[in-house]
């Protein structure tokens, strides 16, 4: 049978024969192996088929021998088709242009992305790249071969242990992972450790240096726990000395206590902002409180993540009054030892312990309780001397 | 052809058992159902119409009858006919 692809290739005439001795044109046809099939004869005595494009124009010769005549009904194929293109050139030509941008524009690198790095600066990171032919609009097929250019960007960037370079469509990814280096040491001049206060040494740990003092020794202020002179050498010292040292507190503590509160009454109002001028729209009127508080709340557009310089400012304004309050005499004096011990704390260091703690002398006086407190701290007793030479 | 290589074909048929088809050029009929008929072996179209279709063969004429008839292929040889085919008359002339 005749395969419809190869004839479609070549192009295939449907043509309409009239004349009398039909059969006798397509006895001559079979014979010269020019190809006709789908004959379909038609009740006025005419006859439809199919004819080669080729051999179309070759029907000339056998049509005036036989006396038939033909029209075309219909054309098919390829070069038909190529035709009607040519016709529509223009359009053909921009059809072309469009995949022929879109393939051009998909092949370029468009972004370069960095990821990983956190001393090394994106811009070193981007320059070597650049310099190993890796930047924006660059065509992706005279990218190098990535595991090359994962070895060549590890040499070139110092401080990286390691380097991927991964790329997903147009966009290529550079991982870095970063080699970790040691701590750099400070330089630190010679010097000693002397005691900050007058204590007994509870705890002492030297790490560098030469230890003065043992645990349970008695230290003046200023007197040398650690010494950073060793064997006619001076180092600089090392270590940490612990010791119990006695703070006396003078506290007096009011027994009225004066407290701002809300009453419950408020005002608001709404401004509408651009940039730094707002308008006010709502909550004019007189503001009738003696003391207030007036507390601000700005509530921006916002697009995505991004506020934008316009938007709503509303003000509450609340009114304030003091009351007073009394408090009982032992609420009065935990108050003040604990505020007395928050203060070794924030002097001494936040490691200190308090152990032990007396009432020496306390009298109310004036709606006021004064007291004499005693407290036993074990704390950190080492200062940094420097050893000048 | 002579006689002489006539008879002596026909003997070769007969004692070889051969297909008639093969060494005479004698027409081969293939009709599937009543939609199809392959006929190789012809000597061309003699009449054409969609009621009927006359076939010039080597020795004779064959006549299709049905409604609709189309020749599908046409090759020196052979002949594709598709329709609705009634009745073959094969009016044969060889000895």
């Amino acid at each position: 049978m005749k395969s419809p692809v190869f004839a479609n290739l070549r192009g295939v005439v449907r043509i309409v024969v009239r004349g009398k001795s039909i059969e006798l044109l397509v006895n001559e046809l079979t014979k010269k192996e020019m190809q006709v099939w789908d004959l379909k004869p038609l009740p006025d005595g005419t006859m439809e088929m199919n004819i080669q494009l080729a051999d179309f124009f070759k029907l000339r010769p056998l049509l005036k021998r036989t006396g038939c005549r033909i029209s075309v009904k219909r054309r098919s194929g390829i070069p038909f088709m190529m035709f009607r293109l040519w016709k529509r050139k223009w359009f053909v030509f921009g059809f072309a242009l469009f995949i022929g941008v879109v393939l051009a524009l998909s092949s370029l690198v468009w972004d370069i992305e960095v990821e990983g790095n956190g001393k090394i600066p994106k811009e070193d990171i981007l320059l070597a790249a650049r310099s190993e032919g890796v930047y924006p609009f660059q065509w992706i097929y005279r990218l190098p071969r990535q595991d090359e250019l994962s070895k060549d960007l590890a040499r070139k960037l110092p401080g990286v242990s390691w380097v991927g370079v991964s790329r997903t469509g147009t966009r290529i990814t550079i991982q870095i992972v970063e080699a970790s280096k040691p701590k750099e040491q400070e330089l630190m001049n010679p010097r000693s450790f002397v005691s900050t206060s007058d204590a007994v040494v509870t705890r002492i740990y030297v790490e560098r240096g030469q230890p003065e003092v043992k645990k349970n020794d008695r230290v003046r202020k200023g007197q040398i726990l650690i010494s950073g002179e060793q064997g006619g050498k001076t180092i600089v010292a090392k270590g940490e000395v612990r010791g119990t040292v006695w703070h006396e507190y003078n506290i007096e503590i009011p027994l009225l206590r004066k407290q701002k509160v809300y009453t419950g009454e408020k005002k608001e109002r709404g401004y509408l902002y651009f940039g730094k001028t707002a308008v006010q729209l709502t909550g004019y009127g007189k503001v009738e409180f003696e003391k207030s508080n007036t507390l601000t709340k700005l509530d921006p557009l916002t697009w995505r993540s991004f506020k934008l310089p316009i938007g709503w400012m509303s003000e509450e304004i609340m009114e304030t009054t003091f009351i007073e309050l009394a408090i009982s005499e032992e609420k009065a004096k935990n108050d003040g030892i604990e505020a007395a011990k928050r203060d070794i704390m924030a002097k001494y260091g936040t490691n200190s312990v308090v152990l032990s703690q007396k009432i020496l002398h306390e009298k109310t006086e004036n709606g006021k309780v004064y007291m004499k407190v005693h407290f036993e701290v074990d704390q950190d007793i080492a200062k940094e001397l420097p050893i000048v030479q | 052809m002579s006689r002489f290589v006539r008879k002596f074909r026909k003997w070769t048929v007969e004692a070889l058992d051969l297909p008639g088809d093969l060494v005479f050029n004698l027409p081969r009929l293939t009709l599937i159902g009543g939609k199809q008929l392959y006929i190789e072996n012809h000597r061309g179209v003699v009449f054409f119409s969609p009621e009927q279709l006359q076939l010039e063969l080597s020795h004779g004429s064959l006549e299709v009858e049905g409604s609709g008839l189309v020749i599908k292929e046409i090759l020196p040889q052979e002949i594709v006919i598709e329709g609705r085919i009634v009745g073959i008359k094969y009016r044969g002339t060889e000895e």
